[in-house]
């Protein structure tokens, strides 16, 4: 016998042969945890309530061990899937047309290639190009442009509303509106390229916007005047957080028609364009901060 | 020097060390996206087979953006330490690989050539690494450096606190940061990205934070990460301010857009040395994340791994208490999702390291980006285990303000406690009187925020 063989054979012995861990203990009845629910008003800390006016973190939820307590993971998760399957959603095919819309799509070919590929959504197909010369009327003061952006999910939700909505406004206004469109996989650029093909002297694309925990229903509207391929995010002026809990539909509308206005008079946008006559009226248009999410309980587990 | 190499009979020649070192570089969707990756995996392992022949002598001779275009790499050209440069300037980059994993090889050796390296040597020896690689070398480079707090010392994990808010509310920022303190978090920096960019809301978030630290005796550093212009203005109003912070990117170009040069640095970085509420001897935060170059057009062909080491370059200048890489928040057209992120993450702490900074990492995914949240807590421990000196903490990883998924109050002392980590030596002390960690474990007022005044 090796001296190396006696050892591992003397080891085995000292670390319990054939056990080497002890026998469990008796299992004894495990008394259920204390009742943790989220978010919910009278069962909350006193430090969660008083935070709860300040800030819509998720603060004052205590823990288990280093962890969340149970109701904290599925509240989480079921924010995470919301804003998850915003982002996966898709304009079914047809959806723009039943609308009574002009349907188009950028250069992108699926939604894979649309997260990874912002120039090509920036852009029109030839066959949208094509469909978009043939139909669209011309030479018109403001061609509004509704879009799925990064939520398919808020074009098909507030997306009528507010396009139908601004268009109203638009026409009070005396202004000339262009033909009512939706554009699939498009990114803010796309406006560029419609607003010109059509002759717009204003372009407002409304599309959905990149979705936060629990939320994917927000859109915003990104506006430019003289839309020319070519122009930046300098030139452009924008609203977000349009969706029913934030800014509504008809309030972003008329918002958007008051910063039309302003470009059509002083006929420039983006970084150039002077809103001190009217920032008391456009909210966040106006350079101001946006609302914090509500965040709403979104599940409630049993019968 | 010999672009070139051979796969199963087929050649491939490449133009320049440049596209050497972008078709070497793994998968990136921002690299696709700028038409600089490699066509397909063959011809990728063909550009790291031309690579790891080059020395580090044809890397420094061959910047991805020449010297006389950029101030970024006559920054880098001019600073270099010649006698660390001179001990390693001869070896490939396939031989350096091998000589950063050789187990004689230690912290201390590193140091001792850290300076004489350039961004681009060690972006190319981190693409001849896998993952673990990366990680085997970026735990052995030890950086520590010293503020209120001494970060980055061994089995130490650091955290920023981010109690952001999307209105600059006080009381909300104040209600995030108490109970992150009360989960062990904030030792790196309690730092707020505000809502307005003006020097009297940074100065109103310093004061609001300084009392909390103060008042509660928590030895840490408090930031708000406003543009590095609107911080120097708060200064002049004054506040106590211990960290100056601005975000980096990897080229002049890319720079600009960010509205910042070297000049502007210097000039923000002899103020902050003055007016410093901290007692030092570091006190600068930066922030780079791969892809920020291109996203401003500022790219110049370059690779983004190249170029996020080139803000390494620029960041050493200023010998900073954080270094922070910013991983999962550009998007997907970036880095597409969770295989991308974590590469990304592991490269970043690497490179940074290797040229001594204290590296920690925002591991991090935005909702269109094809990662999921057991693919964020996992990349979380591999940087703990590669020996990352911070990661972020926010109320259930949820910036309410910026919209994206980061690390946890709750993931801080579940990381440290899986791999035997501590906070910073002065935090832990004022951790275990608080009564919030007794040792490494949870304390009676573990998670308690109210314990905080």
């Amino acid at each position: 016998m090796s001296l190396t063989r006696d050892m591992v054979e003397g080891l085995r012995i000292a670390l319990g042969e054939s056990r080497p861990l002890p026998e469990p203990l008796a299992a004894e009845t495990i008394e259920p945890p204390p009742k943790r629910v989220f978010p919910n008003q009278y069962q909350r800390g006193a430090y969660a309530a008083k935070a709860a006016a300040h800030t819509t973190a998720l603060v004052g939820i205590g823990n288990v061990g280093t962890r969340y307590a149970t109701n904290v993971v599925l509240q989480f998760q079921a924010e995470l899937a919301v804003a998850h399957a915003a982002v996966a959603a898709e304009l079914p095919d047809g959806w723009a047309t039943e609308n009574g819309l002009l349907s188009l799509k950028s250069r992108v070919t699926d939604h894979h290639e649309y997260l990874l590929r912002p120039d090509l959504g920036r852009r029109l197909d030839e066959e949208s190009l094509a469909l978009l010369r043939e139909n669209a009327t011309t030479g018109i003061d403001v061609q509004p442009i509704l879009a799925d952006g990064l939520s398919a999910v808020a074009c098909m939700g507030s997306g009528m509303e507010l396009l139908e909505a601004f268009t109203k406004e638009c026409r009070q206004r005396g202004w000339s509106v262009g033909t009512p469109m939706a554009a699939r996989y498009a990114r803010v650029w796309l406006e560029d390229e419609v607003g010109e093909t059509v002759g717009a002297r204003v372009a407002c694309i409304l599309l959905g916007e990149r979705p936060g925990l629990g939320t994917g229903d927000g859109l915003s509207a990104y506006m430019v005047y003289e839309p020319r391929i070519g122009k930046t995010d300098g030139d452009r002026n924008m609203m977000s957080n349009i969706h029913a809990r934030g800014t509504r539909p008809a309030q972003a509308a008329e918002r958007l028609a008051l910063v039309a206005g302003a470009m059509l008079e002083q006929r420039t946008s983006g970084v150039d364009l002077d809103l001190s006559g009217i920032q008391d009226r456009i909210g966040d248009a106006a350079g101001g901060l946006r609302e914090p999410q509500v965040r709403e309980q979104l599940v409630e587990s049993g019968p | 020097m010999r672009l070139a190499a051979t796969i199963r009979g087929t050649s491939y020649r490449f133009a320049s060390v440049t596209e050497v070192l972008a078709k070497a570089n793994p998968p990136k969707s921002g690299d696709d996206q700028a038409g600089i990756s490699a066509k397909d995996a063959v011809e990728r392992v063909a550009a790291r087979a031309a690579l790891s022949e080059l020395t580090l002598a044809d890397l420094r001779e061959n910047p991805v953006i020449p010297y006389e275009v950029d101030e970024l790499t006559r920054q880098v050209e001019d600073n270099l330490h010649d006698p660390s440069y001179r001990a390693i300037s001869h070896l490939t980059v396939g031989q350096f690989r091998e000589w950063l994993l050789e187990s004689t090889t230690t912290g201390s050796t590193i140091r001792s050539i850290s300076r004489g390296l350039t961004p681009e040597m060690v972006a190319a020896a981190s693409k001849l690494m896998s993952n673990m690689d990366l990680m085997t070398i970026g735990s052995k480079a030890e950086v520590v450096v010293r503020a209120n707090s001494t970060l980055g010392l061994s089995g130490r994990m650091s955290s920023r606190l981010q109690p952001n808010h999307p209105r600059d509310d006080v009381q909300g920022i104040l209600a995030s940061a108490r109970e992150g303190l009360s989960f062990g978090c904030g030792d790196a920096v309690i730092g707020v990205n505000p809502a307005t960019d003006s020097a009297e809301s940074t100065v109103e978030i310093l004061r609001a934070l300084g009392d909390l630290t103060t008042r509660n005796g928590i030895p840490t550093q408090n930031c708000v990460l406003s543009h590095v212009t609107v911080q120097m203005r708060a200064l002049e109003l004054g506040c106590p301010m211990d960290l100056m912070f601005q975000s980096f990117s990897g080229s002049q170009a890319g720079n600009e857009a960010f509205g910042i040069s070297i000049a502007l640095m210097d000039e923000a970085y002899a103020i902050m040395k003055e007016k410093t509420s901290n007692r030092g001897p570091n006190f600068m935060y930066f922030e780079t994340g791969q892809g920020s170059a291109l996203s401003s057009n500022a790219h110049h062909g370059a690779d983004q791994v190249t170029l996020e080491a080139r803000c390494y370059g620029f960041a050493r200048r200023y010998d900073p208490f954080l270094v922070n890489t910013v991983v999962g928040f550009i998007g997907p057209e970036y880095l597409e999702g969770g295989s991308q992120i974590t590469r990304a993450a592991l490269e970043d702490h690497f490179m940074g390291k290797l040229m001594g900074l204290p590296m920690g990492c925002d591991a991090c995914f935005t909702y269109h980006a094809d990662m999921n949240q057991d693919e964020l807590e996992s990349l979380e421990v591999l940087l703990a285990a590669a020996g990352v000196s911070f990661l972020m903490a926010l109320p259930v990883g949820d910036d309410i303000m910026l919209n994206y998924q980061s690390s946890s109050f709750h993931d801080i002392p579940s990381v440290r406690r899986l791999l035997q980590k501590r906070p910073t030596p002065e935090f832990d002390a004022w951790l275990a009187d608080a009564g919030i960690m007794d040792g490494d474990r949870p304390g009676e007022r573990f998670g308690h925020a109210e314990v905080i005044r």
